[in-house]
């Protein structure tokens, strides 16, 4: 499973620049299902057949938060603009890559005097920083970069044993057990994947992926936070390792408790470790789904991440393969 | 070009109906379909040369206030309907309710300030005066519940125009222009002058799924920043240099292959052009792109200074190449 998820994660495709890892995880997929679409705002559907007609739909999303060129100066400096909830600070330092030319930068901070830097620091925000791709003058930046360019972070998959980083976990680890899921799964039900685009712009991909499929019920597949580091999210109880986290409540839906329900004892049965999660902030696609149509009971499975929206998100892998199994055991059993 | 006419109406958000019926007269006889819905939008159809759908959208409503209380001393308690800046509102005349009550904008004189100079005037702290001492006199001509509005007179300076409710009564215009033009449509086109979208996009999204077009184009009357003392690099867009495309903004990534077709029909036919550079500040695309089964869709935004204030102002270069960019890709077929 890592070798999948170094693949994912290694694509750059931010939220509305997602045709790549589209591709990929197509490419994945294709001798594992009886049918595919992509829906008019880019979102991947799959199916697989199951022994009834009852519909689950599991989701993922392909678009990894980012950046887009807005300003290139007369030395060739970029400015840039947020895309979904990258933070300025977490910039600082940072390399950017632009996928559609392949180009590099850092990112640098405005400053000058030392105390200057040291209020940005303070007071950071993207009107105080740029990119640096090295480039002689404004006419070869937006040669390379021309404004409206879409970038993401540039930094590698890291496995550290049971321990993995990358820039992208949120959400290719929600892909790649989607992934599994549908490749190792003979589902009792008819079996939906979607691979919903623009989550990070606020649940675009999502509040459109049920409207076709009316699935009896969904999952949606993503990360959470974290409480097991220094001083970590405290009214929390999420640590990385435990299993993956059978969401209650987060800043944007209340799961279907049948769904929750259905999880927990599914785990119980099978001896598969979970976790209850409750998010104090966030929230997921099943918060559109939920609300689509005449309303579909949903729910969040979410692998526990640490520094999600940094260039370095850690997960645990085997939370993800007990999340496969779950997932796996889900689809399987019959009512 | 009803820039004019429209400007001078009020229509805050919720209170959309002189627009309406302006633009109702101006085009019923010119379209193939007209009618209202429940929510207020106004939509006109024109039959094209296929029956693939394309939603043309500009919405009706402008940023302004309501009554929420008449006080004893016979001022008027609002609140705002849009996002507005109170440092752009004191001293401003203003009409109530559909009466057309005229009153000012109050707040304490500058003799009067010591601190609080520096800080943006609360909304708590600001009353609507229309020249009475009582509450009985005042509740005599107005009541809680009615609207607000800026009540300007445009100015024409030639190349450029100046007026209330630009965003996005010129959006408006570029419609019915193209209605009167009588263009070669490609798409059965219908046209959306939609409500409410100053305060959250609510009435596009009820006729995007009343007609789920095969494709969207939001036309808007956007923010620029080009003021002398706000840095370029800062800036969102710049009058002069041509309509402004849209890459994202808050809540959605515009269709990129929408996105690309617009900037080549621009250059195609040599029409000036711009990127918006800024993501804040949402439009209708946002709702209409996540309504049914998913609406590809664009958006393309007269640039102007001052918006959501009591004035502001657009070159008409800008417009009137706005208008021959949408009135071009009409004729078209979107690359999809």
């Amino acid at each position: 499973m890592k070798d999948l998820i170094r693949k994912l994660t290694e694509v750059n495709s931010p939220s509305g620049r997602e045709s790549k890892i589209r591709e990929v995880i197509l490419n994945e997929l294709r001798n594992f299902i009886d049918g595919y679409e992509i829906d008019k705002l880019g979102n991947l559907i799959v199916w697989k057949n199951g022994r009834s007609d009852k519909k689950v739909l599991l989701d993922a999303h392909i678009d990894e938060i980012g950046v887009v060129s807005s300003f290139i100066d007369d030395k060739g400096f970029i400015r840039i603009e947020a895309i979904g909830g990258i933070s300025a600070y977490n910039l600082i330092g940072s390399r950017i890559v632009f996928p559609d030319s392949g180009i590099e930068g850092v990112v640098g901070i405005e400053g000058e005097t030392p105390q200057d830097v040291q209020k940005n620091l303070k007071e950071l925000n993207f009107d105080k920083i740029f990119v640096d791709i090295g480039a002689k003058n404004r006419e070869e930046a937006e040669r390379l970069v021309p404004i409206g360019t879409f970038g993401v972070y540039s930094a590698g998959f890291i496995d550290l044993g049971k321990r993995i980083i990358s820039k992208a976990m949120d959400d290719r680890i929600g892909c790649a057990v989607l992934i599994e899921t549908i490749k190792m799964s003979n589902p009792y039900y008819k079996l939906y994947g979607a691979f919903s685009v623009q989550e990070e712009m606020g649940l675009v991909g999502a509040s459109v992926v049920a409207f076709n499929i009316k699935p009896d019920f969904a999952v949606a597949l993503d990360v959470t936070a974290w409480s097991d580091t220094p001083k970590g999210y405290k009214r929390m109880s999420i640590e990385l390792g435990k299993g993956p986290a059978i969401k209650i409540k987060d800043n944007a839906s209340i799961s279907d408790r049948s769904i929750v329900e259905k999880l927990r004892s599914i785990a119980e049965k099978n001896s598969i470790p979970y976790q209850i999660e409750i998010l104090i902030f966030g929230g997921t696609d099943a918060a559109a789904i939920q609300r689509t149509s005449a309303g579909i009971p949903s729910g969040t499975l979410s692998i526990p991440c640490r520094y999600v929206h940094s260039p370095h998100e850690m997960i645990d892998i085997e939370d993800a393969e007990n999340a496969v199994k779950l997932l796996k055991a889900l689809v399987e059993e019959e009512e | 070009m009803y820039l004019k006419e429209l400007t001078e109406l009020s229509g805050v958000s919720g209170y959309e109906k002189k627009v309406r019926d302006f633009i109702k007269e101006k085009i019923r006889d010119k379209v193939d379909f007209i009618e209202e819905d429940l929510i207020g939008n106004l939509i006109a159809m024109k039959k094209g040369r296929t029956d693939k759908k394309l939603l043309l959208c500009a919405h009706m409503d402008e940023v302004g206030f309501m009554v929420s209380n008449i006080e004893d001393d016979g001022k008027l308690s609002i609140i705002p309907l849009g996002g507005i800046d109170t440092r752009s509102i004191i001293g401003k005349k203003v009409i109530v309710g559909e009466k057309e009550i005229p009153g000012i904008i109050g707040f304490k004189a500058i003799h009067l300030q010591r601190d609080e100079i520096y800080d943006p005037p609360k909304m708590e702290s600001i009353k609507v005066d229309i020249g009475v001492t009582k509450k009985t006199e005042a509740e005599s001509k107005v009541k809680i519940g009615d609207f607000v509005a800026f009540s300007v007179e445009s100015i024409n300076h030639g190349s450029w125009f100046s007026g209330k409710a630009l965003d996005d009564r010129g959006g408006c215009s570029i419609l019915i222009d193209i209605i009167e033009n009588g263009i070669d449509l490609y798409y059965e086109t219908y046209f959306v002058f939609s409500v409410q979208e100053e305060l959250g996009l609510r009435g596009a999204g009820v006729s995007a799924e009343r007609i789920n077009p095969d494709l969207a184009i939001v036309i808007e009357t956007t923010t620029s920043g080009d003021n002398p003392e706000f840095p370029s690099d800062r800036r969102s867009t710049e009058l002069g240099k041509g309509p402004a495309i849209t890459f994202a903004h808050s809540g959605y990534v515009v269709d990129e292959r929408l996105f690309r077709w617009i900037i080549d029909v621009a250059r195609e036919n040599n029409i000036p052009y711009q990127i918006k550079r800024r993501t804040v500040g949402g439009t209708d695309a946002r709702r209409i792109a996540t309504t049914l089964a998913g609406i590809p869709s664009a958006v393309i935004s007269i640039p102007a200074r001052y918006i959501h204030s009591p004035m502001s102002i657009i070159n008409l270069d800008d417009y009137d190449n706005t208008l021959k960019l949408v009135s071009i890709l009409l004729t078209k077929e979107a690359r999809l």
